[in-house]
């Protein structure tokens, strides 16, 4: 057979005088079959990162790019006390919303695992906040905890922890957003955690059982260790959705009060699209990148590692 | 099977050809209507029904021989800041728009907008320049006017009747007999002072901003420089703490939203505040008489004033032909009218022909609007008579936002928290 110059038999393909294996062949052929895809994904992804990465050393508005300034905007930004506060509640969020989201997740999908009357209907209402668009969501927690007459201030009143402002204090702005988070993402991990559940053997679990293993030794030297690799993907899958996560916490409360709840990426929109600093803003944007690649680098290599064992 | 149908001399090829011609005609054919009509973008400056009647405004625009007709496009307002430089860097601004107040300034820097010098002179040629005094002032820049004003968002001091004779208190005449209404209202547990202070909220910043400018003082000196830490602001910042002190500000305000405010307003647990004049119109039916805008307060150095956003209709340099945005925005301006007369826009307007419709003069809080509020109102400009393009950033920033969050959270050092601000301006200036 002959594809254009090309010879091609069992043994491999001559490309012009160059004799290749039929794996090299195969490569060739994926890699050029491959090639349209991955110009396209650079001119997509690439193109617009070259441009913030450049926008980010000047010092100019969003009409104008201003002056060239190098990383004067990187500096200026890890020496600005409002980053390192919005670091210190961006750690905070993501560990809530990880750590908090996985336990909830994971000790429903646990419940779910055994046949109960309604499980189905059960199953569909626990993902309702995964479902519900985030606007809506927002709105009724906003609803739920504003105003001094909202309902839980009133039902929190009502046994006696007196008058509590949920979103207007900042520390508790700060455990009400983490707590949405939890709650709007507890979904996804009952989601993978109860695959992964299910594909435990059951006459594992049954012969450990039978072993007199109790319910917590199963859950410690069998379940956890058998969904590890499950889990690191879950986590490092959330960690990705909360660091980026804008919605959840501009909705609720726009990053206030005080810039309590002001997390990196709030930080970043608010300083470019209400501040109109976009070297600065982008700036901010570009550390937060750097951050979650070394730490997905990090958590992958936990996987592997997990995988081994 | 031979086919009875007759033959036609147009075969597959003709066929292609003439499909794609006529694809390309009626592809061409909007780009041609496009290029041909000037595109109006319109914020959404009322409730349902002002869409509607801004666009029957433009569709009513018969443009004279050799001007261009007018397409409608309603634009909403998140990320409005966006979607206009977006649109600027690109090239494709309308040739046509209102937009925020102080959208037109950085843009007449950067020479995205065409002033409206020339349009203004049309106007007073053809009788239609009736601007309010003072209003078009704001427009003035060292580049020309740069748009001209539409409608004046003011801020206005509302009571609710009832509540006030609830409490025993008499109706506000200036900041000491405000705190004496206050301090009784909060006895019955009511709120004295409005405010929404959430961070993607700006009633706040307007009412502190109001109370700024009451006592003379702003966020800038005559020359445009900063000027925040001064004795009237330092006065002013002492006269709120003691409005927090004394519970007539909210601490919940800290994460108000408008929403959040206006529901307070409908239960009756606000008795007073800043809004605009139009505030009424959102209230039920059945309470509207309840609601009443006060005089200008008094501050304790006997000044009055409060903050205004004169918010424009701009012209852009993409338009395809000046003359027609010109005329185009003459018919505009000379027909914005309905909106008043259909109680469309809570903002006052701003041509003294539509402040002397009788819809305008039967509405007693539109009148004192008008004669008592609007000649004291001024921007956040203030104290320099001149706007520029740094204000977006002072109004809708972070600085304003953490600066009115910390003076609902009852900080007291009136001078550092200005000295405060003043960096954090200084920096997105």
């Amino acid at each position: 057979m002959t594809l254009g110059t090309a010879k091609i038999d069992k043994k491999g393909t001559r490309f012009g005088n160059t004799a290749l294996s039929a794996t090299q062949a195969r490569r060739l052929t994926l890699a050029g079959l491959a090639l349209p895809s991955i110009l396209l994904m650079v001119a997509i992804n690439g193109y617009p990162i070259l441009f913030a990465a450049f926008q980010s050393m000047y010092d100019g508005s969003l009409l104008n790019w201003g002056e060239f300034v190098g990383f004067g905007n990187y500096a200026e930004v890890f020496r600005d006390p409002a980053f390192w506060r919005a670091v210190r509640f961006t750690v905070i969020f993501t560990m809530a919303g990880v750590l908090g989201s996985w336990a909830v997740g994971f000790g429903l999908a646990l419940l779910m695992l055994k046949p109960f009357p309604g499980r189905a209907l059960f199953r569909v209402l626990l993902l309702l906040p995964w479902i519900v668009p985030i606007v809506v969501s927002s709105m009724s927690w906003n609803w739920l905890l504003a105003t001094p007459y909202s309902l839980l201030p009133q039902a929190v009143e009502a046994i006696g922890l007196g008058r509590v402002m949920f979103l207007a204090d900042p520390t508790m702005a700060m455990i009400t957003v983490c707590v949405f988070k939890v709650w709007i993402s507890y979904p996804f991990m009952l989601m993978i955690m109860g695959g992964a559940l299910q594909a435990i053997d059951k006459n594992v679990m049954e012969a450990a059982e039978v072993d007199g293993c109790s319910g917590l030794r199963r859950l410690r030297h069998m379940i956890l260790p058998m969904t590890a690799r499950t889990t690191y993907i879950a986590w490092i899958l959330m960690v990705f959705f909360s660091v980026n996560d804008f919605p959840t916490i501009y909705l609720l409360t726009g990053g206030g009060p005080l810039s309590s709840t002001t997390t990196l990426i709030v930080m970043a929109y608010r300083t470019v699209f209400q501040d109109f600093l976009p070297g600065y803003g982008v700036a901010i944007s570009f550390i937060v990148t750097i951050a979650l690649v070394a730490l997905s680098i990090f958590l992958l290599r936990q996987i592997r590692k997990s995988s081994l064992q | 099977m031979k086919s009875t149908m007759t033959r036609t001399s147009i075969g597959r090829r003709g066929f292609l050809g003439g499909a794609a011609a006529l694809g390309a005609m009626t592809s061409i054919r909007p780009v041609m209507a496009q290029d041909s009509a000037l595109k109006f973008w319109d914020m959404i400056w009322g409730p349902s029904g002002y869409i509607e009647t801004a666009e029957g405004i433009t569709d009513s625009y018969q443009p004279a021989a050799g001007m261009l007709p007018a397409d409608y496009q309603s634009v909403p307002w998140n990320n409005w800041y966006q979607t206009f430089t977006s649109a600027a860097a690109s090239g494709t601004t309308p040739a046509v728009s209102t937009g925020a107040a102080y959208l037109p300034f950085p843009f007449l820097e950067q020479g995205v907008m065409a002033p409206a010098d020339d349009l203004l002179a049309k106007m007073d040629a053809a009788g239609q320049n009736d601007f309010l005094p003072g209003l078009l002032d704001k427009m003035r820049t060292a580049n020309g006017i740069a748009a001209l004003p539409w409608s004046n968002s003011i801020f206005v001091m509302w009571m609710r009747k009832s509540l006030l004779e609830e409490a025993g208190a008499d109706v506000p005449t200036d900041w000491q007999s405000f705190l004496t209404a206050g301090e009784k209202l909060a006895a019955i547990g009511r709120v004295g002072l409005a405010l929404a202070a959430s961070s993607t909220t700006t009633l706040a910043k307007h009412t502190i901003s109001a109370f700024m400018i009451n006592n003379g003082g702003g966020y800038f000196a005559p020359d445009g420089s900063l000027d925040c830490v001064n004795d009237r602001n330092i006065e002013t910042l002492d006269f709120l703490n003691e409005c927090v002190r004394k519970k007539i500000i909210d601490p919940y305000a800290a994460s108000y939203t408008s929403d959040n405010a206006t529901q307070d307003w409908k239960n009756g647990r606000i008795a007073m505040g800043f809004e605009q004049p139009g505030m009424d119109k959102e209230m039920p039916v059945e309470d509207r008489d309840d609601f009443e805008v006060i005089s200008p307060l008094k501050s304790d150095r006997g000044e009055t004033g409060t903050v205004y956003y004169v918010n424009p209709i701009m012209m852009f340099t993409t338009t395809p032909d000046q003359a027609s945005s010109e005329a185009f925005v003459m018919h505009y301006l000379d027909n914005i009218s309905k909106l008043w007369e259909m109680g469309l826009v809570n903002a006052l307007p701003v041509k003294r022909s539509i402040a002397e419709l009788p819809v305008i003069q039967e509405n007693p809080n539109v009148v004192r609007a008008i004669n008592e509020w609007q000649p004291v109102g001024k921007t956040i400009a203030a104290q320099s008579e001149k706007s520029f393009g740094a204000l977006n950033a002072v109004d809708g920033g972070t600085a304003t936002a953490d600066f009115v969050q910390q003076i609902v959270a009852g900080k007291s050092d009136s001078r550092q928290l200005l000295s405060d601000l003043q960096d954090a301006l200084a920096r997105v200036m």
